[in-house]
C-alpha cells in the first residue's frame, strides 16, 4: 500500500514537472531581428483584405495609459473599444494588456528580445521609430489612404516613418509647453506680467524673469518655477525649455549632431543654476523628477511648470490637490522669436511577429480606433489630445484646448527619431546635474553632452 | 542466499532511485530557473545582444566595461555601500539584540516587530516614504535640520550626501532579519556560561568577546554573507530615489545592469556586468566562509 502511494506521488510529481518543462519550452531563442513582412501588398486605400472568409484570429494589444480611465479603472475604456470593435469584427479576438509608463518600456524590451512582442501597441515615436529602424515592425503604408496622408502635417509624418515606410499610424497630438498657475498671479495682482492678452501667448525671457521675480516677492509660499534632472523621464521639458530660452535647437536639422551647445543655450543653463540659488527655481532640482515638479504644481506650490500639455492637463485632473486655474503657455524665447515646441504624438504600430493574419487583424483594429465614424472621435477625446489630422478640430469646448490648437503652429520636429536617441538621452540629465551642482559651467556641460551624444549618433548610424 | 542478496540489492536500488526521483522536481526547478539562466547569462555576455543583433564579440563587452568610467564608478559605489552598510548592519543588529534579549517577552516581541517591519514591508512603499523625508523643499529632514539653523539640503541631489542617504535607507531595511536571528542566537547561549564568567569576575567586554561572540559565529557567518550579497545587489532603492544620480554618484552595478538591459536593450553588456558582479560576490563570499567559517562553533 505504502509502495503504491509512493509511486502515485511520484507519478503526480513527474506529471507536474513535465507540464512545467513543456510550458517553459516555447522556443524562445535569440532574436530573429530582420523579419520583413513576408508579403507586402501594394498600397491601397483600404486595410488589407480579410484572410479567407473571416478566419478567427487572436491578437495581443499592449497599451500604455493612453486613454483617460473610465470610473478610475485602468483598461476599462480600452475594453469598451474592443467590445465595439468585436461587433464589427467578431472573428478577431483582442487580448488587452495594460502596461505602465514606468515598467512598460522595460517589459517591451524583454518581450522583443525573447520573441514575445505584442501584435499591436499604442505608443510614441521615440520607441516606435527605433523599432522601425530595427525592422521589428510591419509597415502600415497599405492602410493609409491618400486622404489621411494629405491631412496630417509632414512634421508628424516625419516622426512616423523610417525612410519611405510608415511604421506608426499617427492618432493624437499636442504640443509640449509650460503651464502657469494663473490664480497665483491674480492673487498678487500681477496678471499683466503674463502674456495672456496676446492671442498666441508668446513672450520673452526677460518678461518671464519679471514674472518669476514677482512671484518670489509677493507670494513667499509659492516657488516661482520648476526644473528637474533626476532622470530621463520628461526630458522633453528640459530640452525645449533650454532650447527656447537660448534660441537653439536640440539637434541639427537632419538629426546628425547636437546643436544645443551654443553660447546662448549655455547662458540659459547658467541662468537656471543661478536662479536656483536665488530661489526663482525650485531647489534641489538635480534630485527632482518631472513628475515631482508637476506634483508641486498640482499642489499649488509652484507657479510655473515646464513639462505640460493639453493631454497632461486632462490626465492630471484627478491628481490636482489645490483649487487653481492652470493655463498653458509657450516657452519664452531669448529674443521674442516664435517658440519651438516639441509635439507629443501618439499612434499605433504593429510588430511583425511573422503572422500575416495577425498583421491584417491588427490593421483593422488600428483603423477602427483611428477612423471609425463613431469611435474615432470618441477615442481622441478620451486621450485628452488633439487629432493628428489637421481637418479634425473643435473636439473640446475649452479655452486651453483652443489655445493648444493654435499653438500647433509652433510645433517643431523633435529629436526623438534621431539615430541612437535612446542612448543620447542617457547623457542629457547627468550633464544637467553637473551644471546644477556647480561642478561645471553651462557651456562645459552642454559641450560634454554634445561630445557623448554625437558619438552615440555616429555609432547608431554605423550600425543601421 | 543469492535470491536474498538480489532482493536487498533491488530494494537498495529502488530506494536510491526513488530518492533521486523525488529530488527531481526541485532539481528541475533549480536547473530551469537558476542554473540555466545563469549559464545563459554567461553565454550572452560574449555577444553583442540587442533588440536586433546577436553577434559573437568575445571579450569585447568585458573590455568595454573595464574602460567605461561609469561602470568603474558604479563598481566603486557598490563596494562603498558594502563597506559601510555591512559593518553598520551587523553592529547595530548585535547592539539591539544584546539590549533587548534579556527584556521581558512582551518588550522583545515589540522591538523585534518594530525592527522587522521594514523587512516585511514593500521596498517601494518604504522608499516612497524616504523620498518624502529627503525632499529638498518639503522633506521632514530639512525641516528638522532647519530648527538648528541649517540650510535645506538636497539629500539625494548632492554628491556628498546622496550615497550616504541611500546607505541609510538600505540599513533600515536590512537590520530586521539580523536582529531576529541574533536575539534567537543569544537566547540559545547557556546562561551557565555567562554566570560562570561573572563568578570569575569577567567584565562585560570580556564576556562578549570570549563567550558571546564565539557562540554567535554561525549566525554571524550567515548574516555577514547574506547582508554582503544584499548590499551588492541593492537596486530598487536606487532606482526609485536617485536613478543613479547625481552625476552617477549613486549608480551601482545592479542599477547599471538594469539600465543597459531594460532601458537601452544591450543585453550582452548587461550580462557581462552581471557576470563581473557575480564573480566579485563569489570571491568575497569564499573569503568570508574561509575566515569566518573556521571559527564557527556548532
Amino acid at each position: 500500500m505504502a509502495a503504491k502511494s509512493k509511486w502515485l506521488a511520484l507519478g503526480l510529481i513527474m506529471t507536474l514537472l513535465l507540464t512545467l518543462i513543456s510550458a517553459c519550452s516555447s522556443g524562445n531563442g535569440e532574436p530573429k531581428p530582420t523579419k520583413e513582412a513576408s508579403s507586402q501588398p501594394e498600397p491601397t486605400s483600404q486595410p488589407s483584405e480579410e484572410p479567407a472568409k473571416a478566419e478567427p484570429v487572436e491578437i495581443t494589444w499592449w497599451n500604455f495609459p493612453s486613454y483617460q480611465t473610465l470610473d478610475g479603472e485602468v483598461g476599462k475604456y480600452e475594453k469598451e473599444i474592443i467590445k465595439a470593435f468585436n461587433e464589427k469584427h467578431p472573428e478577431i479576438k483582442v487580448k488587452l494588456e495594460m502596461i505602465t509608463f514606468d515598467g512598460g518600456p522595460q517589459k517591451l524590451n524583454v518581450a522583443i528580445a525573447t520573441n514575445s512582442a505584442p501584435d499591436v501597441i499604442y505608443d510614441a515615436p521615440g520607441r516606435i521609430i527605433d523599432w522601425g529602424k530595427k525592422e521589428l515592425l510591419a509597415p502600415l503604408d497599405d492602410m493609409i489612404t491618400s486622404e489621411v496622408r494629405g491631412d496630417i502635417s509632414p512634421a508628424l509624418w516625419k516622426q512616423s516613418m523610417v525612410g519611405d515606410k510608415t511604421y506608426m499610424y499617427p492618432i493624437n497630438t499636442a504640443p509640449f509647453m509650460m503651464a502657469v498657475n494663473k490664480t497665483v498671479f491674480e492673487k498678487i495682482g500681477k496678471l499683466d506680467l503674463l502674456p495672456l492678452d496676446r492671442p498666441d501667448r508668446t513672450w520673452t525671457f526677460e518678461e518671464y524673469k519679471l514674472a518669476l521675480q514677482a512671484v518670489k516677492e509677493n507670494a513667499p509660499d509659492v516657488i516661482p518655477s520648476g526644473f528637474f534632472a533626476k532622470s530621463q523621464a520628461g526630458d522633453q521639458g528640459t530640452r525645449a525649455y533650454l532650447a527656447n530660452l537660448g534660441v537653439s535647437r536640440f539637434l541639427n536639422e537632419d538629426n546628425s549632431a547636437v546643436a544645443i551647445n551654443t553660447d546662448e543655450a549655455a547662458a540659459a543653463l547658467d541662468w537656471i543654476v543661478q536662479a536656483q540659488k536665488d530661489k526663482l527655481v525650485v531647489g534641489g532640482s538635480s534630485s527632482l523628477a518631472a513628475g515631482d515638479v508637476n506634483d508641486l504644481f498640482l499642489q499649488g506650490k509652484l507657479a510655473f511648470t515646464i513639462n505640460y500639455s493639453a493631454v497632461l492637463k486632462a490626465q492630471n485632473v484627478p491628481n490636482k490637490k489645490a483649487e487653481f486655474e492652470e493655463v498653458l503657455l509657450p516657452f519664452p524665447t531669448l529674443d521674442g522669436s516664435p517658440p519651438k515646441l516639441e509635439p507629443y504624438l501618439g499612434g499605433m504600430a504593429i510588430f511583425n511577429n511573422g503572422n500575416d493574419a495577425k498583421i491584417a487583424a491588427a490593421k483593422k483594429l488600428i483603423d477602427f480606433i483611428a477612423n471609425d465614424p463613431e469611435w474615432g472621435r470618441k477615442n481622441l477625446i478620451q486621450t485628452g489630445g488633439l487629432s493628428a489630422r489637421s481637418s479634425i478640430t473643435g473636439l473640446y469646448d475649452d479655452a486651453e484646448y483652443e489655445y493648444a490648437e493654435l499653438a500647433r503652429q509652433f510645433i517643431t520636429d523633435p529629436p526623438t527619431i534621431a539615430d541612437g536617441f535612446a542612448e543620447i538621452r542617457t547623457f542629457w540629465f547627468p550633464e544637467l546635474q553637473r551644471a546644477l551642482l556647480g561642478a561645471v559651467s553651462g557651456k562645459e556641460a552642454l559641450d560634454a553632452f554634445a561630445a557623448k551624444a554625437n558619438e552615440a549618433i555616429g555609432k547608431a548610424k554605423a550600425q543601421s | 542466499m543469492l535470491s536474498s542478496i538480489i532482493r536487498v540489492k533491488r530494494y537498495v536500488w529502488r530506494d536510491w532511485l526513488m530518492s533521486y526521483l523525488f529530488l527531481l522536481p526541485a532539481m528541475g526547478f533549480f536547473l530551469l530557473f537558476v542554473a540555466y539562466p545563469m549559464l545563459k547569462g554567461v553565454y550572452i555576455s560574449f555577444f553583442n545582444y540587442t533588440l536586433s543583433q546577436f553577434d559573437f564579440v568575445g571579450l569585447a563587452n568585458y573590455k568595454h566595461l573595464f574602460q567605461d568610467e561609469t561602470f568603474i564608478k558604479s563598481m566603486r559605489n557598490t563596494v562603498m555601500i558594502v563597506i559601510i552598510a555591512v559593518p553598520v548592519v551587523i553592529s547595530f543588529s548585535i547592539f539591539v539584540a544584546m539590549t533587548i534579549y534579556r527584556k521581558s517577552e512582551w518588550l522583545r516581541s515589540l522591538f523585534r516587530g518594530i525592527f522587522y517591519l521594514p523587512a516585511v514591508s514593500s521596498v517601494v512603499s518604504i522608499t516612497v516614504v524616504w523620498a518624502s523625508i529627503y525632499h529638498p523643499n518639503y522633506g521632514i529632514l530639512n525641516y528638522i535640520t532647519g530648527f538648528f539653523g541649517a540650510e535645506p539640503i538636497a539629500w539625494l541631489g548632492e554628491p556628498r550626501t546622496a550615497l550616504l542617504s541611500i546607505i541609510l535607507v538600505l540599513i533600515t531595511t536590512s537590520v530586521g532579519q539580523p536582529i531576529i536571528l541574533y536575539v534567537a542566537s543569544l537566547g540559545n547561549i547557556p546562561a551557565s556560561y555567562i554566570e560562570a564568567a561573572q563568578i570569575d569576575r569577567a567584565s562585560s567586554g570580556q564576556i562578549f568577546r570570549k563567550i558571546i561572540w564565539p557562540m554567535l559565529m554561525p549566525t554571524n557567518l550567515y548574516i555577514i554573507v547574506i547582508t554582503t550579497i544584499n548590499s551588492f545587489q541593492v537596486f530598487a532603492i536606487i532606482q526609485l530615489l536617485t536613478s543613479g544620480g547625481p552625476m552617477y554618484e549613486t549608480s551601482t552595478v545592479m542599477y547599471g545592469v538594469y539600465e543597459q538591459a531594460f532601458m537601452l536593450g544591450s543585453f550582452g553588456l548587461a550580462s557581462a556586468m552581471g557576470v563581473i558582479l557575480a564573480i566579485v560576490i563569489g570571491i568575497i563570499s569564499i573569503i568570508q566562509f574561509k575566515y569566518l567559517g573556521s571559527d564557527v562553533e556548532y
